[in-house]
């Protein structure tokens, strides 16, 4: 029984992360049409932020907050400098075909992550780090007995479903939630409706800039910190949106949620070294039963 | 008033309108009839912006509309309501409403409630379903739906692509009525597009016919109505 709950609360935290990373992926997929392969490498970038503050003596929130700020201020960048003016006017020779539009972002996206992990390693020596967590990773004790999930677990799921209830009642509630999801679902009547879908398309940069620093902050005191531990978590994120549908917010996070368990379940239950032949196996299940993912929608999208 | 001077339109090696010129009379509603492929689409989405012109101009308060961003363009008065019942059906109906406001929250809050206020008592059945889905309606309730979105953004022009699209007569009826009453009342100013020509020259001030991306006729609704050759000619009837 205590196996199991601590199998439980280890990948509801874990799932919780890679929820936020999905959040991210399918922000900046439903937003601006591209897959982000750069989100890790913002997310590594904010952390080393993070981790030279607390270091150089700051305290764990402030260094908490400006790397979310940080996080925020790359992805806004990104799209300001890099994918904005692959689709201006100078950018559309290269993209005059559908083809070229839903690649060359991608790549360049590759391109970002280049910059970002080469620039961390330039300045941060490349040297894997601790990163601290706020509270303990040990096992909690309560009265004496020790139990099945640790400060930190609850830390995180803790901190992660605040980011999830301001995430949803921003879009739920706000009119620029609402302007967001209109132009996801139809841009043309979005744009018709006076909503400036570039400016949404910016926003949805920054938040998913915001949410992947916040995984990168909240994954690392498990990690080690170094320019490319996070690749791992990207795939790790990249198939919780599979699975959910790359089109579903909700669906990205239940796929982390899903992805944390069955990562965790397998740990426990059977070795680690079997983890990734479970996801293949989650996912090819999923893309056999139901391709567009658990919540996403039907329609086909020819690559 | 909008004016189109020489308007052209491609779709790659397709011109789609082929230097049309006319104007559409401030308070009048003008509609624009032909054949499927005569261009009458492309004309509204070039006015909206959702089209490049090719060359030409368009002119609106003395303003030319060519090179401007749709979001821009419904921000100077213009509401386009394009075919195909435009509505988002995974939104409620009260949220692709607030969607047509969205842009004017800021400077004309109190305004906005009046608009979505005013659009619900225009369309009852909307504000019984104000918190269903769009995508639960029937096809006149959309285009009302669709409608609705472009009018609480308060527009001087309404520019609507075939409302009779797919719908039953009555419905037909009901929707084209309602925008002639609106037009009548407040001086709106309706660029009606319409492939059901009877039905849309009998509310007209103005037709004009359009045929391969030319315009072959631009009289008074009545006269264009009485022309029996010319209905032989481009409408077939």
């Amino acid at each position: 029984m205590e196996q199991f709950l601590s199998a439980v609360f280890a990948g509801t935290a874990s799932g919780s992360i890679y929820a936020l990373v999905a959040l991210g992926l399918v922000l900046v997929w439903r937003g601006a049409g591209v897959i982000n392969f750069a989100q890790m490498g913002q997310a590594m970038f904010s952390t080393y932020v993070a981790s030279t503050l607390i270091i150089n003596g700051y305290s764990y929130w402030i260094a908490f907050f400006i790397a979310l700020a940080v996080g925020t201020a790359l992805g806004t960048a990104i799209d300001l400098l890099v994918m904005r003016p692959l689709s201006g006017k100078r950018g559309s020779a290269i993209l005059a075909s559908p083809a070229m539009r839903a690649t060359v972002p991608v790549i360049a996206s590759l391109g970002i992550l280049g910059i970002l992990q080469s620039a961390a390693g330039m300045i941060w020596a490349a040297e894997e780090r601790g990163f601290p967590a706020p509270v303990s990773t040990l096992g909690l004790s309560i009265g004496g007995n020790i139990m099945p999930f640790t400060a930190f677990d609850l830390f995180v799921i803790g901190i992660v479903l605040v980011a999830l209830i301001i995430t949803t009642s921003f879009f739920q509630k706000t009119g620029m939630g609402l302007a967001m999801r209109a132009s996801a679902l139809n841009p043309e009547v979005a744009r018709l409706s006076g909503i400036r879908t570039s400016s949404v398309r910016t926003l949805s940069w920054a938040i998913s800039g915001a949410a992947s620093s916040l995984a990168g902050l909240l994954v690392t005191p498990n990690a080690n910190l170094s320019p490319n531990t996070l690749d791992l978590i990207l795939i790790i994120g990249f198939t919780a949106t599979v699975i959910g549908g790359l089109d579903s917010l909700l669906g990205g996070v239940l796929g982390g949620f899903i992805l944390g368990l069955v990562i965790s379940f397998v740990n426990v239950y059977d070795s680690p070294s079997d983890i990734f032949l479970a996801i293949l196996a989650l996912l090819l299940i999923v893309l056999l039963v139901r391709p567009q993912g658990i919540l996403g929608s039907k329609e086909v999208r020819r690559v | 008033m909008l004016k189109i001077e020489n308007l052209v339109t491609e779709y790659g090696a397709v011109r789609a309108i082929d230097g049309v010129s006319f104007t559409a009379a401030e308070g009048k509603i003008t509609t624009v009839i032909g054949a499927n492929g005569a261009g009458k689409s492309t004309l509204l989405r070039t006015i909206s912006g959702l089209e490049r012109a090719k060359s030409g101009q368009i002119t609106w308060a003395d303003k030319s509309l060519i090179g401007k961003a749709p979001e821009s363009i419904v921000r100077s008065g213009i509401a386009h309501v394009p075919e195909g019942h435009a509505v988002i059906s995974q939104l409620t109906v009260a949220e692709n409403i607030e969607m047509g406001s969205l842009f004017r929250r800021r400077n004309f809050r109190s305004d906005v409630k009046l608009a979505i206020d005013e659009v619900y008592e225009l369309f009852p059945r909307l504000a019984e379903r104000s918190k269903q889905l769009a995508g639960t309606l029937s096809g006149g309730e959309r285009q009302m739906l669709a409608i609705s979105r472009a009018l609480v953004s308060r527009p001087k022009l309404l520019l609507l692509d075939e409302p009779s699209l797919g719908l039953a007569p009555l419905v037909v009826e009901q929707i084209i009525q309602t925008v002639s009453d609106l037009c009548r009342k407040s001086g709106l100013t309706v660029l009606l597009v319409e492939q059901n020509a009877n039905s849309a020259l009998a509310v007209a001030d103005y037709g004009v016919l359009l045929s391969l991306g030319k315009v072959v006729a631009n009289l008074p609704a009545a006269e264009l109505k009485a022309d029996a050759s010319l209905r032989a000619a481009y409408l077939g009837y």
